[in-house]
């Protein structure tokens, strides 16, 4: 195969073979005569078989391996290489082979008309093979044409931000057409340089360029508006969104230039570069609009919460003190002592909401940091309970708090809290006929401490979820409080390094427990210090 | 219980607090005095002679640890604190300044009343009758004699001391500082390890059941307290 603008003015080849074997024959400067040569060879070599057989062969039949040759030529090497040879095989079957031998001269008319049929069947053959040929080839290019948008195009689809896209189409882009490429994205009002291949000469000409590419939306450089100073080509990266940046071009040898479909495949590779862009974008505003609903959702349940949980004990104590107000005169003791009762009670509740509300910010701010000191297991439970005396009065409690257990470093008002809220958990969830069974033990060296309540138990799916903030299980709709008590227990444990579960026991009813590390005597001089 | 008597000084700038106050005190039998800021408290404490100071710690002018330091520089007249939830540091910083015990907003009527009698029950009896007796709990301080529940109990001499601290300040709030000082001197204030101990030690021999004192109460980050009734 041979690269000759004259054989093939608009040929180019695409692909990694196609762009090898272009550079090579670039490189070996292969000659535009050597078709014509094989021809002329050709028609040389035919002869040379023909002649020991001219005395056997009548001279007719013998054309038909001159028309052998022509069709050999035209199939191989092109149109103009097949019609010299049709020539010249019109000139050598008439001077080796047509009597009187040697000379030009023709002794029988007849051979005239062989003369104008093998010129003829010549030329014909010539154009159509070669005709099928040109075909041939365009569909091959076609093809790699194909193959190469699809390969970028698979790529780029592969790649989730807007500088890989850059390199993909970048490192396509040199690839296949010998050259260097740049990608410049638009950043607000003005475009930056995002990748180059290197080399890539990005002065201030090849800039302004750019910056007027990405302004008019126009491409600069072969077939569309030319500057002389800009050494590169131009195209802008336009989608339905508008232009997002510029494909810059520039060609490997200082005279290297763009065919025709060389430019309309960069024009594709342009374009299929700034749909995966748009894409990018698109996805990437798509997922935002989705975290700002999910966090709008998450905003509107908190403060679905907040605003029931706090209005909900304001409504009874609103009502209680208004009747107290208005209707005192047809109130008796006891629908009084009821009314304040019901009061007292709803704003004791307000003021555990606001609490807790308060703890969970200032846990998740990290405002309030954890001070450990050596406690007692037994003083915290102690506190625990001290704090819940009211409701716990009516409640069978079961302490498994052993006296010998070693003091572990502990904030002790917060772990308190923490176990508070496991209580609170338990009056809440289990009926008040069934007792709550505190216990500690040392396992190791941490200290496990289990609430464990005779309620209902916890649905499986569940088990997890209760520490979640806001979360409630659904069915006890006739329970009260906001789910915020287990969350800020969580939040406690986990800052002193510790754990908590719930679990559902055997013979119903859920255990809480609360894993502390590192309890003993080793840690003595550490919390010494810390007091 | 409408006949005290006795002189009450409310420092708040929450109005509706002091409103609050003003009615629960005055149906309790108490005179009410208000201020509204530190420069007023301090004013009326000559003023008006109180017998007793109630404190919001967040005043606009100056902070009430700051009021009850420079009260104590000329005064003895107790002093309860008010402070809102969490604030611990607050709570001891004004106990070690010399504040008689505190109280946690929101708090009831009922809570705020037993304070003041603890408080006041003090200023009554200014002299400690030798033998103390709550619950079943006797501590007879001129013999060194400890009976729970009708049976003596040996204590070591330094849970004795500890113990005789609590009840010479009974139903008031101790600090850890404050209780390391006095019972172990000046020099000790961060030997806390020595207190939980000694605490802890000392429960076992009084209280029925160590995880739920009737005696001596903790008040978690601040210190330790005697409960008695009033």
């Amino acid at each position: 195969m041979y690269n000759c603008s004259m054989a093939n003015p608009d040929r180019f080849s695409l692909g990694r073979e196609q762009a090898e074997w272009r550079q090579s024959g670039r490189t070996r400067q292969s000659p535009c005569w050597l078709p014509y040569a094989y021809g002329v060879g050709l028609v040389v070599v035919t002869t040379l078989i023909g002649l020991p057989l001219r005395s056997f062969i009548d001279p007719t039949n013998l054309v038909m391996l001159y028309l052998l040759a022509v069709v050999l030529v035209a199939l191989r090497l092109g149109r103009y290489p097949a019609v010299l040879t049709s020539l010249l095989s019109v000139l050598a079957f008439d001077l080796v082979f047509v009597q009187p031998y040697h000379t030009f001269a023709v002794a029988d008319a007849q051979f005239v008309l062989t003369f104008i049929a093998l010129l003829g069947v010549g030329l014909v053959i010539s154009t159509l093979t070669a005709r099928a040929r040109e075909q041939a080839r365009a569909a091959q290019d076609r093809a790699i044409h194909t193959r190469t948008l699809y390969e970028l195009s698979r790529d780029l689809a592969m790649v989730l931000d807007p500088a890989d896209v850059a390199r993909t189409a970048m490192n396509h882009i040199a690839r296949v057409f010998r050259g260097r490429a740049a990608v410049l994205l638009a950043n607000g009002q003005s475009l930056e340089p995002v990748l180059d291949s290197p080399g890539f000469d990005l002065d201030r000409d090849e800039l302004d360029a750019a910056d007027w590419v990405y302004e008019q939306g126009q491409p600069i450089g072969h077939y569309t508006e030319t500057r002389s100073e800009v050494k590169g080509t131009y195209l802008p990266l336009s989608s339905t969104q508008g232009v997002v940046g510029v494909l810059g071009f520039q060609p490997a040898g200082p005279t290297g230039s763009l065919t025709p479909e060389q430019w309309r495949l960069l024009e594709a590779f342009a374009s299929l570069t700034a749909q995966a862009l748009t894409r990018i974008d698109l996805t990437h505003e798509a997922r935002q609009a989705q975290l700002l609903r999910e966090s709008e959702k998450l905003q509107a349940a908190l403060l679905n919460s907040i605003s029931h949980d706090l209005r909900t004990p304001l409504a009874s104590i609103t009502g209680a003190l208004s009747s107290l107000r208005d209707d005192a005169a047809y109130l008796d003791e006891t629908a009084r002592a009821l009314l304040v009762n019901t009061a007292w009670e709803q704003a004791d509740r307000l003021d555990d909401f606001v609490g807790n509300l308060l703890d969970m910010t200032r846990l998740e701010a990290g405002v309030r940091k954890i001070q450990p000191e050596l406690c007692d297991v037994q003083d915290l439970v102690g506190v625990a309970l001290e704090r819940l005396e009211n409701r716990l009065e009516e409640r069978e409690l079961v302490l498994e708090v052993p006296g010998i257990l070693p003091p572990v470093p502990m904030d002790l008002p917060l772990m308190a809290q923490a176990l508070v809220n496991l209580l609170d958990n338990a009056l809440k969830y289990s009926p008040s006929d069934r007792p709550i069974t505190v216990k500690a033990e040392a396992t190791g060296s941490e200290l496990w401490l289990t609430v464990i309540d005779e309620g209902p138990g916890i649905p499986e799916e569940d088990a997890t979820r209760i520490f979640d903030k806001f979360y409630r299980v659904q069915r006890s709709t006739e329970v009260t409080g906001i789910g915020l008590g287990l969350p800020i227990s969580k939040g406690i444990v986990e800052a002193h390094g510790g754990r908590i579960w719930a679990a559902n026991q055997a013979g119903g009813g859920v255990a809480f427990t609360i894993v502390l590390p590192d309890m003993g005597p080793q840690d003595l001089p550490i919390a010494e210090g810390m007091a | 219980m409408n006949e005290t008597g006795l002189r009450v000084l409310v420092v708040d700038d929450e109005r509706a607090i002091l409103r609050f106050l003003r009615t629960s005190l005055a149906a309790n039998g108490y005179v009410v005095f208000e201020a509204t800021n530190g420069a007023e408290a301090l004013e009326a404490v000559v003023r008006d002679r109180p017998d007793v100071m109630i404190l919001d710690l967040g005043l606009p002018d100056m902070d009430g640890i700051e009021v009850t330091a420079r009260l104590r520089e000329w005064s003895s007249i107790p002093i309860i604190v008010l402070s809102v939830r969490d604030q611990e540091a607050d709570k001891i910083a004004a106990l070690d300044a010399g504040a008689d015990d505190y109280l946690t907003k929101p708090f009831g009527v009922g809570e705020l009343m037993a304070r003041m009698r603890v408080v006041l029950r003090r200023l009554a009896h200014p002299e400690m009758e030798p033998v103390f007796t709550t619950r079943d709990l006797v501590v007879d301080l001129a013999r060194r004699l400890v009976r729970v529940r009708g049976c003596d109990v040996q204590l070591t001499p330094t849970e004795y001391d500890l113990l005789r601290v609590l009840v010479t300040h009974a139903g008031k709030v101790l600090t850890h500082q404050q209780l390391l000082r006095q019972v172990w001197g000046l020099g000790y204030e961060n030997e806390s390890h020595l207190l939980r101990v000694n605490i802890s030690n000392l429960r076992q021999k009084i209280e029925r059941n160590s995880a739920r004192s009737e005696y001596i109460i903790t008040e978690p980050g601040v210190g330790y307290r005697l409960r008695i009734e009033v």
